[in-house]
């Protein structure tokens, strides 16, 4: 979360010219910095009202600079900015709604009742920007009643990448556990298919069951997505085929992960599972070894082991991924159709997710055309 | 990813002044704010800040600026002719959802040719450069990484400029031009009222303008840029996020960085380009010692043996190397050699219908790039794939099409990786096994390599001399001493490492009752925490491929082995981390 450093309230004096009124904490912004940016702080007229963020001598100073015209102010202008000073490296973007927001509730008090022209209000600005500054340092939120009939409400939103599409074989599961979840936070549609996502349905799944239309679910768990609640794997079944990643090692090197996976994957009301026994059924996932392989060929280590929550852990950590299928049709008749989906872009679990038919059929279908490769990644 | 423009603009006594802006800005777009009077909207500011200095001299700060369309020139000329002393440093300004990036330079000397302080005429012809400012506008979703590179850029330009303006005045002079033709057009203008743009007519006279525009387009195109100030001095940089691409991805520079500060001697460099391709590149004034690089890689090489072949020396190759793939033109693989197993990369494109397919089957007449891609679908040996029934001919065409494939980030190269893990003591069930502390490296000091090979036969990667003047410096533990005390006690030190009950359990097993394997498990202890692939234990240790594995299979119990991509390099054929 961006650290806000210093505070300051600055204007246009009618006779000192642009200076800092007031700042918390006290002399944190120095005459050199102040003469250097004062430029992008107290602005000509083509700038104002535009966010405005400067760097220089380490500092980062973010302002949204504002002009009120009227007869009763000496130059008949109220030239003003409120702003916020951070550290250079820090990024700022999730303090410039909050800029603006405040330049607008000064704004507004400014218009109603002479707040900023009027000494003895604009004095109350201190105690206001200390409380800010405190607040918003902490925890990210403020509320502050100004006077009778105004309140700010401040909050730091952190903006977060753009998740992923959601397609209708990916399996949500949830990152945290399902019990801490409130539901009446959330919109009616993710309330309905909350039931349903136990990490092993797939969308298409939760569609049917819950009634939802499909496209429905698949922004609702992008939303989830989002907000880091739920993260997508890929569809289980006992003919999967797994390999490790280079992150398979983080099991032996990070001891929270080491805790986590071993409470995770431990079948219920039995013995803790071994380090040792679970990192080995990860080391014996491999290509052209299926699920069922694994299992019995380590039958011993798995006593103690569920092994979808294995590969269920597994892939969200990413200490494992998915080889899946692609099928290409890389001969055929000049006369015939292009092929569809047997382009080397879809997938087994996308094909049979689309078509209806099971992968037992595809294989049987696919198996005895030599005009068809097939590529595992 | 950006939307530059390109503007310079002066400021002095009288006032800032915008010289020259590229892309122009379109006309219409201009705010209205047109009075009867005409105003001219690329009228010179004359509300000067008042900077006359005593000598009557026009002093003026000039500013490079690449600047964005709906900023008026007027307005940039204010913000983005800085004070003296944010000079010499990165500067950054945002605007709503504008980023400027520059560094702003000031020139110390004025210029040889002295303005008489006795001539008491007001307006001198020839002002006085204090200050300029290279700007870029980029859109503010910009990643960081992005802006930095945009302000060495411009650190770039600058120092090319200050020194051309300190030798020869070539800035005052591309300066002049700016402002005359600037002025040619207002006075046009004024004549026959329709605005338009002056900086059009200044790129057929000013040498300066027309760099300017040319890295601006070289930026939005390819991301290399390279320019002659003055047709003298090279400006070269490349934006590594253009030019590093897999797909949709690009390789964080960050990334790359990490990447190229662990490669090992046992690294080989994949040149992307073909040899002579790669050398017609390169500038004139080059580094022979590139040169020779580029001439003696081989994808079978490794770093180490390029060294000796190129006569250069180790460090000089990893300068070199590092510097190829930053600019796109090399990767980092391990040498070819028969034992590298292959597979599929998750991010490769094995579309029927991709330019690659299209590409493939130029390059390889008769067949097909999705057919030759499933081949890798289960991890193949180089061996395995090579089919020793067929031709030699024909085995050195399937080798290339490995080493295509590599070049085009479709094949990841699978290792083997060891740890140790020692089955949980029957009495204390609650006991965890205890992560290995990070032992010091013992030698590590790189010795003989695979000897060179010739293209299109790679050879096993055993294939190294094992008498070496420089086996000297291993450890006593190499010769055959048997039971030695001192061999004893060594073995001892390198077990304390281990909790009790992982040296009983070790002690136990059959092999351990061998002195020799006892010693070299000990030796070896260090480098099973599952992050040093057979390769590498095989480099360092100066072992064969057939003595490490027998000792792996002596002591299995204890240790747990899986093969994937070594996370140093898989970058270059998967960027998505």
């Amino acid at each position: 979360m961006a650290r806000i450093e210093c505070i300051f309230f600055s204007e246009f004096h009618p006779t000192l010219g642009p200076k800092i009124t007031y700042q918390v904490p006290e002399e944190y912004i120095s005459r050199e910095l102040f003469d250097t940016v004062q430029v992008y702080i107290i602005t000509k007229p083509e700038l104002q009202n535009k966010l405005i963020t400067v760097t220089a001598m380490g500092k980062k100073l973010i302002g949204c600079p504002v002009c009120i015209e009227h007869k009763k102010y000496s130059r008949n202008a109220l030239l003003f900015n409120l702003g916020l000073v951070c550290d250079a490296q820090t990024n700022t973007c999730a303090l410039e709604p909050i800029v603006k927001k405040l330049s607008g509730y000064l704004t507004t008090l400014e218009l109603e009742s002479g707040f900023i022209s009027k000494e003895e209000s604009k004095h109350k600005l201190l105690p206001i920007m200390s409380t800010l500054l405190e607040e918003l340092n902490a925890t990210g939120a403020c509320t502050l009643p100004i006077d009778e009939s105004n309140t700010i409400h401040l909050k730091l939103i952190q903006l977060r990448k753009d998740p992923p599409i959601v397609q209708e074989y990916d399996v949500p599961v949830f990152t945290q556990c399902k019990d801490h979840f409130i539901k009446s936070q959330w919109d009616l549609t993710t309330q309905q298919i909350l039931p349903y996502i136990d990490g092993f349905r797939h969308i298409q799944k939760i569609s049917a069951e819950a009634d939802v239309e499909l496209n429905l679910v698949r922004i609702a768990v992008q939303n989830l997505l989002y907000y880091g609640v739920v993260t997508l794997v890929s569809i289980f079944q006992y003919s999967n085929v797994y390999c490790t990643t280079p992150k398979v090692q983080s099991l032996i090197d990070d001891k929270s992960i080491q805790e986590e996976c071993l409470n995770y994957v431990t079948k219920q009301g039995h013995k803790r599972a071994s380090l040792r026994d679970v990192f080995q059924l990860y080391c014996g996932l491999s290509p052209g070894t299926t699920v069922r392989d694994l299992c019995s060929r380590y039958s011993l280590q798995l006593q103690n082991v569920d092994e979808r929550r294995l590969i269920q852990f597994g892939l969200m950590k990413s200490l494992i991924r998915r080889l899946q299928k692609y099928p290409v049709k890389v001969i055929r008749d000049e006369r015939s159709r292009p092929p569809r989906l047997y382009t080397g872009c879809h997938s087994y679990d996308e094909i049979c997710c689309k078509t209806g038919i099971t992968y037992k059929e595809l294989d049987e279908r696919l198996e005895n055309d030599s005009n068809i490769v097939i590529c595992w990644k | 990813m950006t939307d530059n423009s390109c503007t310079v603009i002066s400021s002095g006594s009288r006032g800032n002044k915008l010289l020259f802006r590229y892309p122009f800005q379109r006309v219409a777009e201009y705010p209205s704010s047109l009075t009867a009077k005409q105003r001219n909207p690329y009228a010179l500011n004359t509300a000067g800040d008042g900077l006359e200095d005593q000598d009557g001299d026009s002093r003026y700060k000039l500013c490079l600026i690449f600047l964005l369309k709906r900023f008026s020139d007027i307005i940039l000329s204010t913000i983005l002719a800085t004070k003296s002393d944010m000079c010499g440093k990165k500067f950054e300004l945002k605007i709503d959802n504008v980023r400027f990036v520059g560094h702003p330079t000031l020139l110390q000397h004025p210029p040889v040719i002295q303005v008489s302080k006795t001539d008491p005429s007001p307006k001198r012809e020839m002002p006085t450069m204090i200050l300029f400012n290279v700007v870029f506008a980029l859109r503010t979703n910009a990643d960081p990484s992005v802006i930095s590179c945009m302000h060495n850029l411009s650190r770039r330009i600058a120092i090319a400029l200050q020194h051309e303006e300190r030798r020869c005045q070539y800035l005052t002079r591309e300066a002049k031009l700016m402002l005359a033709a600037q002025d040619e057009i207002t006075t046009m203008t004024e004549m026959d009222g329709s605005p338009q743009s002056p900086f059009r007519q200044i790129l057929p006279k000013c040498k300066l303008a027309r760099d300017l525009k040319e890295a601006y387009d070289s930026l939005c195109t390819t991301g290399v840029v390279r320019l002659h100030i003055n047709n003298w001095l090279e400006v070269s940089f490349c934006l590594p996020h253009k030019i590093h691409r897999i797909g949709s991805n690009y390789i964080p520079p960050e990334a790359l960085e990490r990447s190229l500060k662990a490669i090992r001697p046992y690294h080989a460099l994949l040149l992307l380009e073909s040899e002579k391709a790669l050398l017609s590149q390169l500038p004139l004034d080059c580094s022979p010692a590139m040169v020779r690089l580029i001439k003696t890689s081989s994808a079978m090489k490794n770093l180490q043996q390029l060294a000796q072949d190129a006569d250069l020396a180790l460090l000089q190759i990893f300068q070199i190397a590092a510097h190829l793939v930053y600019w796109g033109k090399a990767i980092i693989i391990y040498p070819l050699c028969e034992n590298n197993v292959y597979m599929l990369s998750p991010h490769a494109n094995i579309s029927l219908y991709s330019p690659l397919a299209e590409h493939f089957t130029q390059h390889f007449p008769g067949y097909d790039l999705p057919s030759m891609l499933a081949k890798f679908s289960l991890p193949v040996s180089l061996a395995e794939f090579r089919n020793p029934l067929e031709a030699p001919a024909q085995e050195a065409y399937l080798i290339q099409m490995v080493v295509w494939m590599l070049q085009h980030h479709l094949l990841i190269q699978l290792h083997t990786y060891v740890c140790l893990l020692v089955p949980p003591s029957e009495e204390e069930p609650g006991l965890r096994d205890e992560d290995l502390p990070l032992a010091a490296r013992v030698g590590g000091r790189s010795l003989s390599t695979p000897s060179a090979l010739s293209f299109g036969s790679p050879t096993s990667s055993d294939d190294m001399t094992l008498t070496s003047p420089s086996m000297d410096n291993s450890s006593a533990e190499l010769l055959p001493g048997g039971d030695s005390p001192l061999n004893k006690r060594m073995t001892e030190t390198l077990l304390a490492s281990l909790s009790e009950h992982e040296r009983q359990v070790i002690l136990n097993i059959p092999a351990a009752q061998n002195p020799e394997d006892l010693r070299m498990f000990a030796r070896l202890l260090h480098y099973f925490r599952g992050h040093h692939h057979l390769e590498e234990i095989m480099y360092n240790e100066n072992m064969r491929r057939s003595q490490l594995k027998t000792l792996l299979d002596k002591f299995r119990s204890v240790l747990v082995v899986t093969n994937h991509e070594d996370p140093i390099i898989s970058i270059f054929q998967s960027p998505m981390e």
